[in-house]
């Protein structure tokens, strides 16, 4: 079955430079394109290591593969609900030593009580 | 008993917050001010360039406020609490903590932020850097710390104008493209009206005003600022997840944030948020808009992150999140 475009250039552009400054970010060297096998699809590809294959699936959700690693089978890597998910997965494989943080909600009131928050 | 604002002074070597700070004391709107100094080195010294005031004044010595004292700094904030609720020491109704010009100011909010006992009895007020109007521009050249304590700041305060006019030698704008929200004052031998430093906060509309952050023609070449703007609600998920999105890949990179939030979960009831690196105040929700813009405004300063790729995150974000809600 030949796979249908289900969104707009403008959202394959916006997910192009989400993983392209993310791949900036972890400070890997390497690009990101559409794939030409996927109209929803983008292919990842380091500079050094294997190539990984980032396929959407309406209406939310994400598969990632090894592309190719030998010829006629791909190594399933995971699959993913959203985008924060999917980034985790990459940064994982493309950079495992990137530095990972993890979002800390302080005890603080953000407003003193006496400064009208509640 | 209502929480007890704390301000940072922050500002590199040499830049006058000891100045600046004797300088306020002697304010009578600072009168009932503990302040909390710390000294890099084995000898305290800036201390005793504080006059003798009525004030509690409480040294932190032995390493930097924001390294290896900042346990220091927790307990010190603490016993000044529990001795204040005791009727011991000074009634005082403000904190005010003096960093080393070398310090990172980030990581002494995020303690401030994060320490359970002190969360209840403080509320962060304000960060306040000097920047010495004659030497800062080389500063600001040779050391980084001094660029982050800049663009973290609230208020900025020029020193030593009587030596150097920082619009004429460039350095007013210089700090206005690092940090464009940040009011610039100036201070010769510290003097300058203590009410125009503290008060205010992040409801302030001000604050996220864009026209701010259009025009940066003399940008910093690691940090840079931005103002997101949705005129759309956001989903309270979404938002949740740009949040974790941000702490968890951009790190150290992600220097402040600082918002106004309409959510559309809660309609007319914009939410605040506030957090440096990786730590946030949990969200408050304000009674109402603070001005007539009713627009998510988040104004982000980061070290080399792209503003682009924050709205693109945010963009996707939302279209998933909205993709799973209709499902």
């Amino acid at each position: 079955m030949i796979p249908v475009m289900q969104y707009d250039p403008a959202w394959h552009a916006r997910i192009l430079r989400v993983f392209s400054c993310a791949l900036r970010i972890w400070g890997v060297p390497g690009t990101v394109s559409r794939d030409p096998d996927d109209p929803d699809g983008f292919v990842v590809a380091p500079n050094t290591g294997p190539a990984m294959r980032v396929r959407h699936k309406a209406p939310a959700g994400w598969t990632v593969t090894l592309r190719d690693p030998a010829p006629g089978a791909q190594a399933p890597l995971g699959r993913h609900v959203g985008l924060p998910g999917l980034l985790r997965r990459l940064r994982a494989e493309l950079a495992p030593d990137a530095p990972a943080g993890r979002l800390v909600i302080g005890a603080q009131p953000l407003l003193g009580r006496d400064l009208g928050g509640r | 008993m209502a929480a007890v604002p704390v301000s940072v002074i922050t500002g590199f070597l040499g830049s006058g917050k000891t100045t600046l700070l004797a300088s306020l004391l002697r304010d009578p709107a600072l009168a009932r001010t503990a302040v909390i100094v710390n000294e890099l080195g084995a000898v305290g010294l800036d201390h005793l360039l504080v006059e003798a005031s009525d004030e509690e004044i409480v040294a932190l010595d032995g390493g930097c406020v924001c390294c290896t004292v900042r346990g220091d700094l927790v307990r010190t904030a603490g016993d000044l609490l529990a001795r204040r609720a005791v009727g011991a020491g000074a009634a005082f109704e403000r904190i005010v903590i003096e960093t080393t010009g070398l310090a990172d100011p980030a990581p002494i909010l995020q303690a401030l932020m994060t320490d359970p006992v002190l969360a209840d009895a403080l509320c962060l007020e304000s960060v306040i850097a000097t920047v010495d109007a004659a030497a800062g521009a080389a500063t600001l050249d040779a050391h980084p710390e001094s660029v982050k304590q800049a663009a973290l700041a609230d208020r900025i305060v020029v020193t030593k104008t009587d030596l150097s006019d920082p619009a004429a030698n460039g350095l007013a704008e210089r700090l206005r493209a690092l940090n464009p929200a940040a009011p610039q004052l100036t201070a010769v031998h510290g003097a300058l009206d203590a009410s125009r430093l503290f008060g205010g906060g992040l409801y302030d509309p001000g604050l996220y005003d864009p026209r701010l952050y259009e025009v940066r023609a003399h940008g910093h070449a690691t940090v840079t600022t931005f103002c997101l703007r949705r005129g759309a609600p956001l989903r309270a998920v979404t938002l949740t997840l740009f949040l974790q999105v941000l702490a968890e890949h951009c790190g150290a990179g992600l220097l402040r944030l600082k918002g106004l939030v309409d959510v559309l979960e809660s309609p007319g009831r914009p939410a605040v948020i506030h957090g440096v690196q990786h730590v946030f105040h949990p969200p408050a929700w304000l009674e109402a808009w603070p001005d007539g813009d009713h627009s998510t405004r988040i104004v982000v300063i980061t070290l080399g992150l792209d503003a682009r790729w924050m709205e693109d995150l945010l963009d996707a974000l939302d279209d998933e999140v909205a993709a799973l809600q209709e499902r």
